[in-house]
């Protein structure tokens, strides 16, 4: 009966007990936070134990649920602490602000990200444009990237449906799938870069 | 298929995860379905602030910003109830779970008052933490039967789910929905835009009476 | 009298999250007593590991656009699955060719069977998934954006 399975299910059990004692215990509202983000890591150990492709699968959703929250909550702390902005400079480097480098990189990067597509392909678009909008002295435009999220999404539910109904057409929901990834990883990315980035006045 | 509560009428399907419809389901999609429209058509109170020994009072105005962000996740909410209600497998029932949780946590934090945000705060961190043993459950569920479809559970050929997960499944759902309970002293209700708070109680009661069926599968 | 203390302590939302916190630690204590669960053996998209190839752990045979079969629950609903096996950028087929590691790296590389769980036999986590995501950012942007 004692299997392996069952063994590594002890492990991350007794983890997620600490977990949960400390989180009862703790007092401070930033500390609960912080703890929360340990005992997530249970869950994802108890899925990990699956040990077939299925775990894999269901991580990717069990974190993300996981890291948004996060992020919704650490928003909601700042305001409810009514904590300021502390003033954050920019890459205020003469050199890189009136240099054609910046462009160069970023656009090579952007474009590189939109060979590549996914999730890897997000991540290296976003890097070219946190690095474009940081040494620019960027004026946020939050709206503008919320919206590209929203179309992002919209063409990501676009593609589960044609895998779903028109499943013949399965490559273009792929392809639509691997787009809508992309942007959605970007604007997300380059959202959480500006959202800290630099104020002005 | 007897411990479904009903029979499905109607099933829909996407890959490995099934939609189903039974009179059980279905009338809970359409309690959700029916305040998610209210929450569309309806326009938020104003609330009035009487002051006692005089005859002043004020309104106090929403924003509309605040009145169609609140409304966005109200809609959302719903939508998750809807989900929740039909899904016919245990993992995408707890994510449209924490979806309820997570747009709750939105619908209350909108508020501008800090007395609400802070309460906002201390249910989201639930909400958070709930994740834990409802992603839990669900892996537990697999890794006995090795299936999460409700309506293979529901054929009796399958191992039976250890009662530790059906127990992690409550209790990920007892807190998802907690922010009802808690508005029981009215710190969050008291807030402004009185239809977008009653998507928070009707979505957790909704939530509550599904997972009474799914923990009887299996 | 103690019915009065306990609901005096519990209409503080204070103390919602050690409460909570607690609970969930008692139900995680109890089922450490309910080990040890049966590992059922047939399970659903199960894994192969082999060492010999560069796609390891993720590799799943043969060229794309051949189809392998995928070990899904309804595989009648998923005509197309298994149709992808990998997709590779010209870098990372040459990584594949050169050394025996990419798959190790394939956070970076994504794409075989769990893009195909992912998008179409679970193609609706995903779906929920993302909305959660976007929910969760139109809350910070929008808590962000009242407070500037």
């Amino acid at each position: 009966m004692w299997g392996e399975y069952s063994t590594g299910l002890l492990l991350v059990l007794v983890a997620a007990v600490i977990g949960f004692v400390a989180l009862a215990v703790e007092t401070d509202d930033l500390h609960r936070l912080l703890l929360l983000d340990l005992v997530e890591i249970a869950a994802l150990g108890i899925i990990a134990l699956l040990g077939s492709d299925l775990a894999e699968a269901l991580i990717l959703p069990g974190l993300t649920v996981g890291i948004a929250e996060l992020l919704a909550l650490s928003q909601i702390y700042v305001t409810k602490e009514n904590l300021k902005d502390r003033p954050v400079r920019g890459l205020n480097i003469e050199v890189i602000q009136k240099a054609d480098a910046p462009a160069v990189l970023s656009a090579f990067l952007v474009v590189y990200g939109l060979i590549l597509s996914g999730f890897t392909g997000g991540g290296v678009a976003a890097l070219g444009l946190v690095f474009f909008f940081a040494s620019r002295g960027y004026k946020e435009d939050l709206e503008m990237l919320e919206m590209a999220g929203g179309i992002s999404w919209a063409v990501w539910i676009l593609a589960f449906f044609v895998f779903m109904f028109l499943p013949q057409y399965w490559f273009i929901a792929l392809m639509c799938a691997g787009v809508g990834i992309l942007i959605k990883v970007m604007v997300k990315l380059s959202l959480s870069g500006t959202v800290w980035g630099e104020r002005h006045g | 298929m007897g411990s479904l509560g009903g029979i499905p009428l109607y099933v829909l399907e996407f890959g490995d995860e099934l939609v189903y419809f039974s009179p059980y389901t279905i009338t809970l999609f359409l309690l959700a379905l029916t305040f998610t429209l209210l929450a569309i058509v309806s326009r938020p109170e104003r609330q009035v602030d009487v002051a006692f020994g005089g005859d002043a009072y004020t309104t106090k105005i929403i924003s509309v910003d605040e009145m169609r962000f609140r409304r966005f996740m109200a809609i959302a909410c719903g939508l998750a109830s809807m989900g929740a209600m039909v899904t016919g497998d245990v993992f995408n029932f707890t994510l449209f779970t924490a979806m309820v949780g997570i747009t709750n946590v939105g619908i209350v934090a909108a508020v501008k008052s800090p007395h609400v945000q802070d309460a906002a705060y201390q249910y989201g961190l639930v909400a958070l933490s709930a994740t834990v043993p409802l992603f839990g459950a669900a892996a537990l569920y697999a890794a006995a039967t090795g299936s999460l479809s409700m309506i293979e559970l529901a054929k009796g050929t399958l191992p039976a789910v250890p009662l530790v997960a059906k127990a992690l499944l409550v209790i990920g759902v007892v807190g998802e929905g907690m922010a009802p309970f808690y508005a029981a002293k009215a710190e969050m209700f008291r807030a402004p835009g009185a239809p977008y708070v009653i998507m928070c109680s009707l979505s957790s009661l909704l939530i509550f009476l599904r997972v009474a069926e799914v923990v009887m599968i299996g | 009298m103690i019915i009065r203390r306990i609901s005096h302590y519990l209409c503080r939302y204070e103390h919602i999250v050690p409460l909570f916190a607690a609970a969930c630690a008692v139900l995680f204590m109890a089922s450490v007593l309910a080990l040890p669960v049966t590992y059922h053996e047939d399970q659903l998209y199960p894994k192969a590991i082999d060492r010999q190839s560069p796609l390891d752990p993720y590799d799943r045979g043969g060229p794309p656009f051949t189809q392998v079969s995928i070990h899904a629950q309804y595989p009648e609903n998923s005509p197309t699955a298994g149709l992808v096996t990998s997709y590779l950028t010209p870098f990372s087929l040459f990584l594949a060719d050169t050394t025996l590691h990419l798959g190790t790296t394939i956070v970076a590389h994504p794409g075989g069977i769990i893009d195909e769980i992912l998008y179409n036999t679970r193609g609706l986590d995903t779906v929920v998934e993302t909305t959660i995501l976007l929910v969760a950012f139109a809350i910070a942007s929008f808590l962000y954006r009242k407070v500037r």
